[in-house]
């Protein structure tokens, strides 16, 4: 029997459809036309005054830091809201908590950037880095704890309850047996984390102070007032980082599965 | 095995906080020593190497922060964000923040080089004395067109009743632009507010509607310089960019008069750094470095005497420089406060014709 040709032309169609404004992206970054009004040759020189232009670094280093730092601290406590909320699913305390971890998923951003910021402002805490960090975590945790929970919910406790039985202690099994059951969603969740709190305007936008300009900000003034440009150079360079992040973890995680055990 | 749960969730908390605690050390230092100016602005607004001269001169740090629309960066100062200490808003908001009491009245003491503001422009100016704002950059509204591709083109809004541009046209996606070219089309002020004037300017707008493409404030800048549209109206410093680009790109002020956009310089309350915020408005209307950024902006900083400093050719560009004659029926737009509402309901009505 043949097989059909139709899953692969649609896997084809809907690729194309995914990765062809990437690619048109990319395209236009070595595009010497700075209206993208056609291709009028190539050239490396957005690149070139992209790496004259500290105010764009400066901006990324602030997204890169309070990416990293929220990613860090969501994952965290994320994981113990989640463990928390599986292990008391019952509880009318962990039902209410529930509510609490989703929330932040539903509220619509606008709202919680201008809440947080009265909050901010109320509590005289100075904005900068610090507020915008502070934000992210609050919504990157719910965006965990929904992940591991999900990986919990089809975790075999027996597992752990055997670990204890062949004399692992509290830490043993945490770290040798929970742990790496876990791992999975805390990747996922640490991933979603980071990009959430990389690419978030909205939140950042009210809740950044003097000095903490991140990039989005940086990207969305420039789009009504600088160099469309340069914003794709600096998307093409961050494209080809993310790929390679992530094809190496995956290389990682595929020798780790072959590794001897 | 549940106190064994337990401490491992302690475990993880205790790591948290140090993790936390970490992160917010790291992230609330700041520059210390140097005294800091903060500026908050759109991007892009200031010659760098102008910057570092200011930095040098004053032993001080500049940090630039950026917004990308006058509404949201009202929203979040409104809200209570402190800690910049000066802002570059369009003057119809200068005028709103004003109302509110959100920004400080100007030391001319501290400001000799206001003796170079153009007197000529300050007779438009809403804030005439420079009480509170000074203005920093003008740009105003004109149409482009594709020089080879409209024939008989006319400097005149009339151009938007041209049947044969059809579907080729763009206007602005801004109710008093659109609606103040219909006004200005008729012969009345841009910042009418007279229901007769206003329902005469409806009109003529749903009429030129039928002719357009689309509103569009951004992509007809790539629409022109691709010649996916032929004519459009449009930013002068935006304009003199796409110029850039495709030399086929003409404009004009339109003859019937047009908007005059300013860019003002305040100090909003709560400043920490008054006195430096004053020195670089004082610093900007040296008319050196102006005439240093209008070259580099392409847009018009009113220093009279900065005019004498620039090239022929940018003194000979009309987009920089508008016939005396048009800027007189030019006006600037006008925070009208509560009678906005007259030009949100005409606009919705406009929106909403076929």
């Amino acid at each position: 029997m043949r097989r059909s040709r139709w899953p692969f032309v649609l896997t084809l169609a809907v690729l194309f459809f995914f990765y062809l404004p990437i690619l048109i992206l990319i395209v236009n970054s070595f595009n010497v036309s700075r209206f993208e009004s056609g291709w009028q040759g190539f050239s490396l020189m957005w690149y070139k005054r992209l790496f004259h232009e500290p105010e764009i670094w400066r901006a990324a280093k602030n997204s890169l830091l309070i990416a990293a730092g929220a990613t860090a601290v969501s994952l965290v406590i994320g994981t113990t809201a989640a463990i928390a909320l599986h292990r008391f699913a019952r509880s009318r305390l962990q039902r209410f908590h529930f509510g609490l971890v989703y929330t932040p998923l539903v509220v619509p951003e606008i709202l919680m950037g201008i809440s947080l910021l009265m909050l901010f402002v109320a509590a005289g805490v100075e904005l900068g880095l610090l507020t915008i960090f502070l934000a992210h975590v609050t919504f990157c945790v719910s965006f965990v704890a929904m992940t591991v929970l999900a990986r919990l919910q089809d975790f075999d406790e027996s597992i752990v309850e055997a670990a204890r039985d062949l004399g692992a202690g509290w830490w043993e099994t945490t770290r040798r047996v929970l742990l790496p059951m876990l791992l999975p969603g805390l990747v996922a969740g640490g991933l979603l984390a980071f990009t959430l709190s990389i690419d978030d305007f909205v939140i950042t936008f009210f809740v950044a102070g003097p000095g903490s300009t991140t990039l989005p900000i940086r990207v969305y003034s420039m789009i009504k007032h600088g160099s469309p440009p340069l914003i794709n150079a600096l998307s093409t360079i961050l494209l080809v980082l993310t790929f390679t992040a992530v094809a190496a973890s995956q290389r990682l995680s595929r020798s780790r599965r072959k590794g001897p055990q | 095995m549940n106190g064994a749960r337990a401490r491992a969730s302690l475990a993880f908390l205790a790591s948290a906080l140090l993790l936390g605690g970490f992160a917010a050390a790291l992230l609330t230092h700041c520059g210390r020593g140097a005294r800091t100016l903060h500026i908050y602005t759109w991007a892009d607004y200031f010659k760098p190497s102008l910057v570092a001269r200011f930095e040098k001169q004053n032993g001080c740090r500049v940090v630039i922060d950026t917004y990308d629309s006058n509404e949201t960066m009202y929203a979040k100062i409104k809200a209570g964000a402190r800690g910049y200490d000066l802002l570059t808003p369009t003057s119809y908001m200068v005028s709103l923040m004003d109302s509110q009491g959100m920004v400080l009245k100007l030391d001319h003491t501290l400001l000799p080089n206001l003796v170079h503001v153009d007197p000529e422009y300050l007779g438009l100016a809403i804030d005439k004395g420079m009480d509170h704002s000074v203005p920093y950059m003008i740009v105003n509204t004109v149409i482009a067109y594709l020089g080879s591709r409209v024939q008989e083109f006319e400097p005149s809004w009339a151009m938007f009743d041209r049947t044969d541009l059809r579907g080729r046209m763009t206007m602005l996606n801004d109710m008093r632009e659109t609606i103040g070219a219909g006004l200005k089309f008729l012969g009345y002020s841009l910042n009418s507010t007279d229901k007769a004037e206003l329902a005469a300017a409806k009109e003529v707008v749903i009429r030129w509607k039928k002719n357009i493409a689309k509103y569009e404030n951004e992509q007809y800048k790539t629409g022109v310089a691709s010649g996916e549209f032929l004519l459009v109206q449009g930013y002068s410093g935006d304009i003199l960019q796409v110029q850039q680009e495709n030399a086929d790109v003409r404009f004009a002020v339109p003859r019937e008069g047009t908007t005059i956009s300013v860019d003002d310089l305040i100090i909003p309350e709560g400043a920490k750094e008054i006195g430096l915020a004053h020195a670089f408005i004082n610093f900007l209307h040296d008319p050196e470095v102006a005439a240093e950024n209008i070259a580099f902006l392409k847009y018009l900083c009113p220093n009279k005497d900065a005019y004498p400093l620039l090239s022929a050719d940018l003194r000979k560009n009309p987009g920089i420089f508008m016939d005396p004659e048009v800027r007189a029926r030019s006006e600037i737009i006008a925070n009208l406060g509560e009678r906005n509402a007259l030009y949100v309901e005409i606009w919705d009505e406009i929106k909403a014709a076929k």
